[in-house]
């Protein structure tokens, strides 16, 4: 089920908090949304959960407005929030409000906690578990209902250190298991890397990048999303920082920053450069099909591509 | 207990009990309203419930009283001095505090909890029955609040009631029959059954409320 | 910003302030006056009460004798149990059966004859139980038992004890009448509720006639000598009850059996409702 979002805007206090000419996310993939606090990540969330309504134009989930009754979505909030009774009634709720008999709810709520490993803590009182197991338990009830959506929200967040990782270890094959078109709002780089296949950067209520992670990553395009993706900015004549993966020329060209190579080491598949541009030194990696450069030379950097800095 | 005293303490329990019912089926709605939707004048309509929580007994009796006596707009049912006449007064004192106290416990539920709800598709009644769990702990105080209000209240039985030894003479007004009789004793003892009963549903009603509390 | 330099200014402030200090003095000083006067409790019955004759005479008598009066009205059940405890200093009723214990005991001392209205039974216009044909009022409650609907003061006051004896005198129990109640309440709103409710009750004239404007309910039997409401004014025996306060009552007795206020008994309200309320009785030779 994909989504769409067409001349999407939401005001909140009379301020625009969101302006979305157009985007799509995918069917069946991950996307991270990723975006600095104040984004508007979670308002895009909401809308497409359709808990809110935008002020102007559409959000279409599966070709229909997005509308909280279709019940299509799940949504992992970034607060716990369980009713007062035991986990496993919690995770039998909403299977039974997505129309599961009784039997069927229990049977799915069981392999729900399973999954996330926490089966033992069924007849807990869901304000008796500890921030962790809440957060399991949320995924639980999340994953359970097998919806064609599901929308995360910080799952990640607030999460001690040794259960961050184990949860970062587990969560990327569980979401591949599910297929479903999965929307991970997280303010952490690496959390996206980790859990998505597409990336959306959300500044200021503006999408400012989407692509998958590699052509994001590579090619943030604008300052603000290599500040996104942590990048150290250059502002040296242009925007410059880092990318792993490609992005040196030896042609002049118009947007390209003059460097001169110092170092050149022959990695497996590509050559490592270290070049210096006045007096910043970046690393750059040459794919093996380029001329190897050798030290001295005057290189061209695209601008349109960040390099990392030293 | 004698028979008397036993018919008296049935009637008040039926009387109030069903005026705190019909308090709770109008209020715990409007009550939901007021703590989940925003309109214009809620602020202004939150004042006069908290004021109508307030109310005293004796004016709604006559305010009561104007609208069921035979001369007045609905005379023609002919409800005056009947134990309907006394519901409908009780119903109205109850009715401000059973909202007050839905509101305020309505508002403290977590919002994320009503979205939680609305994704996972319950609908208006599921989603009220569900909330109303949840708020249990402020519902049960305002049906506490509400009957203790109404069973205590002597003002308004009296003068929509007329306080008829076979039809309409409930707790309160007994005792105060009895005190103006000069008998004292007796009225001492009703009042006795009066506290018994508020005691009564109050333990009763406080044990749900904190059932399954940590 | 007021300016108190002008001559003008300084007197009206100085002027304000001496009222204010003695406005201040002047409460202090009263509060205990206040307390100071001599008062008594009277217990009396909620007809004398309703008919509005008490707060007539009372002030009257507050002022010509000095003596504050604080009137609980109760059913006359309540009003002798009162005396009979000594929880008041004076007491006017009318049920003479009633207070024949109370005398015999000593509790009430120097009684007089005050004065005496009449009961009737009222009913509705139709007068469905055909009250209006009988001859006695024996008859009367025995057509009312058999067909209509009696409201009943139930609250042992004099009208109350009144309404037991017309039973007795018919041969009715009344508990065994089905549609009697009894509102435990005062005549007016006992009143109120025979109306309502199209029912029959016995009351004394005074309270019907000052209320009969707003009633739908009519006369529909009076006259018969059983119909008779008598009231006597007693004193509570200090001998009994030591903080009764007797020279006070005694006060309050004169009083009421002074010619001035016998006159004032007989022609109270009469203007306004065309006929008397109460015959004054203290005044043998005056009848």
């Amino acid at each position: 089920m994909d989504i769409r979002l067409e001349d999407v805007s939401c005001r909140r206090g009379g301020r625009d908090v969101l302006g979305i000419p157009s985007l799509s996310i995918a069917s069946g993939r991950v996307t991270a949304v990723l975006g600095p606090n104040g984004a508007g990540k979670t308002t895009l969330l909401r809308l497409i959960a359709g808990l809110d309504r935008p002020y102007s134009g559409k959000v279409l989930v599966g070709g229909e407005t997005a509308d909280a009754r279709r019940r299509c979505v799940s949504y992992l909030f970034q607060e716990q929030v369980f009713l007062r009774q035991s986990l496993l009634d919690n995770l039998e709720l909403g299977l039974q409000l997505h129309g599961a008999s009784d039997a069927e709810a229990r049977e799915r709520a069981i392999a729900g906690l399973q999954l996330l490993g926490i089966e033992s803590l069924a007849d807990r009182r869901a304000d008796q578990i500890s921030g962790g197991e809440g957060r399991r338990a949320s995924l639980a009830r999340a994953l359970s209902l097998a919806s064609p959506v599901l929308l995360l929200d910080e799952p990640m967040a607030g999460l001690d250190g040794r259960t961050y990782t184990r949860l970062l270890d587990e969560l990327p094959p569980l979401l591949g298991a599910f297929a479903a078109t999965t929307v991970v709002v997280t303010h952490d780089r690496e959390e996206a890397f980790r859990l998505c296949d597409d990336v959306v950067i959300l500044v200021g209520g503006r999408v400012r990048a989407v692509g998958t992670k590699q052509e994001v990553a590579t090619n943030p395009r604008h300052r603000e999303v290599a500040e996104v993706l942590g990048y150290t900015v250059l502002t040296a004549g242009g925007c410059l920082v880092a990318t792993p993966e490609t992005g040196f020329t030896l042609a002049p060209a118009p947007t390209a920053l003059s460097a001169v190579v110092e170092r050149v080491t022959d990695v497996v598949d590509h050559w490592e450069v270290v070049a210096t541009i006045g007096e910043t030194r970046v690393h750059v990696r040459a794919p093996r099909s380029d001329t190897p450069p050798t030290p001295g030379d005057h290189v061209w950097l695209r601008t349109s591509v960040m390099y990392e800095l030293s | 207990m004698d028979a008397g005293t036993l018919v008296i303490t049935v009637r008040t329990l039926a009387i109030s009990g069903a005026a705190t019912l019909l308090s709770i089926i109008v209020g715990v709605p409007i009550g939901y309203a007021l703590a989940r939707r925003q309109f214009a004048g809620r602020t202004v309509l939150l004042g006069f419930i908290n004021t109508g929580m307030g109310m005293p007994p004796v004016v709604v009796g006559l305010i009561v009283w104007l609208l069921l006596v035979r001369s007045g707009p609905f005379g023609d049912f002919e409800l005056i001095y009947t134990p309907t006449a006394m519901v409908v007064a009780q119903f109205l004192l109850a009715t401000p505090i059973v909202i007050g106290f839905t509101t305020a416990s309505f508002q403290s539920l977590s919002p994320r909890l009503i979205d939680l709800l609305r994704v996972l598709g319950a609908g208006r009644v599921r989603m009220l029955w569900l909330l109303a769990r949840e708020a249990r702990l402020g519902l049960l105080a305002a049906v506490m609040a509400a009957f203790g209000a109404i069973v205590s209240e002597v003002g308004a039985s009296m003068i929509v009631g007329g306080n008829l030894e076979r039809s309409t003479r409930v707790l309160t007004t007994a005792i105060v029959t009895e005190t103006s009789r000069g008998e004292v004793e007796r009225a001492l003892a009703l009042g006795f059954v009066l506290l018994a009963l508020s005691l009564v549903v109050n333990v009763a009603l406080t044990i749900a409320q904190q059932r399954n509390r940590p | 910003m007021v300016r108190y330099d002008l001559p003008i200014m300084r007197l009206a402030v100085s002027r304000l302030r001496r009222a204010l200090l003695f406005g201040i003095l002047a409460v202090f000083a009263a509060y205990p006056a206040a307390q100071s006067r001599p008062s008594i409790i009277l217990a009396t019955t909620t007809s004398t009460q309703d008919s509005g004759l008490l707060d007539a005479l009372v002030p009257r008598f507050e002022k010509e004798r000095g003596i504050g009066v604080k009137v609980i009205a109760v059913g006359t059940g309540a009003a002798l149990r009162m005396a009979g405890s000594g929880d008041a200093d004076v007491v006017l009723v009318h049920a003479p059966t009633s207070e024949q214990p109370y005398i015999q005991s000593g509790d009430l001392i120097d009684g007089r004859l005050v004065m005496h209205n009449d009961f009737v039974i009222v009913g509705p216009p139709s007068d469905p139980a055909g009250v209006r044909g009988q001859k006695t009022v024996t008859g009367a409650m025995q057509a009312i038992a058999a067909r209509g609907v009696f409201i009943s003061r139930g609250d042992q006051s004099g009208t109350h004890t009144q309404e037991l004896a017309l039973w007795a005198a018919a041969k009715i129990d009344p508990r065994t009448v089905k549609r009697r109640e009894e509102t435990g309440q005062g005549m007016g709103a006992t009143l109120n509720v025979a109306d309502q409710k199209r029912a029959y009750t016995l009351t004394d004239r005074g309270t019907y006639l000052s209320q009969r404007n707003r009633l739908m309910l009519a006369i529909v039997f009076q006259g018969d000598p059983g119909l008779r409401n008598i009231y006597h004014v007693y004193a509570v025996n200090p001998a009994r009850h030591p903080k009764a306060k007797l020279a006070e009552a005694k006060q309050f007795i004169d009083f009421l059996v002074s010619p001035a206020i016998q006159d004032a008994i007989g022609s109270f309200k009469r203007e306004q409702f065309g006929e008397s309320l109460f015959f004054p009785d203290a005044l043998p030779a005056r009848r």
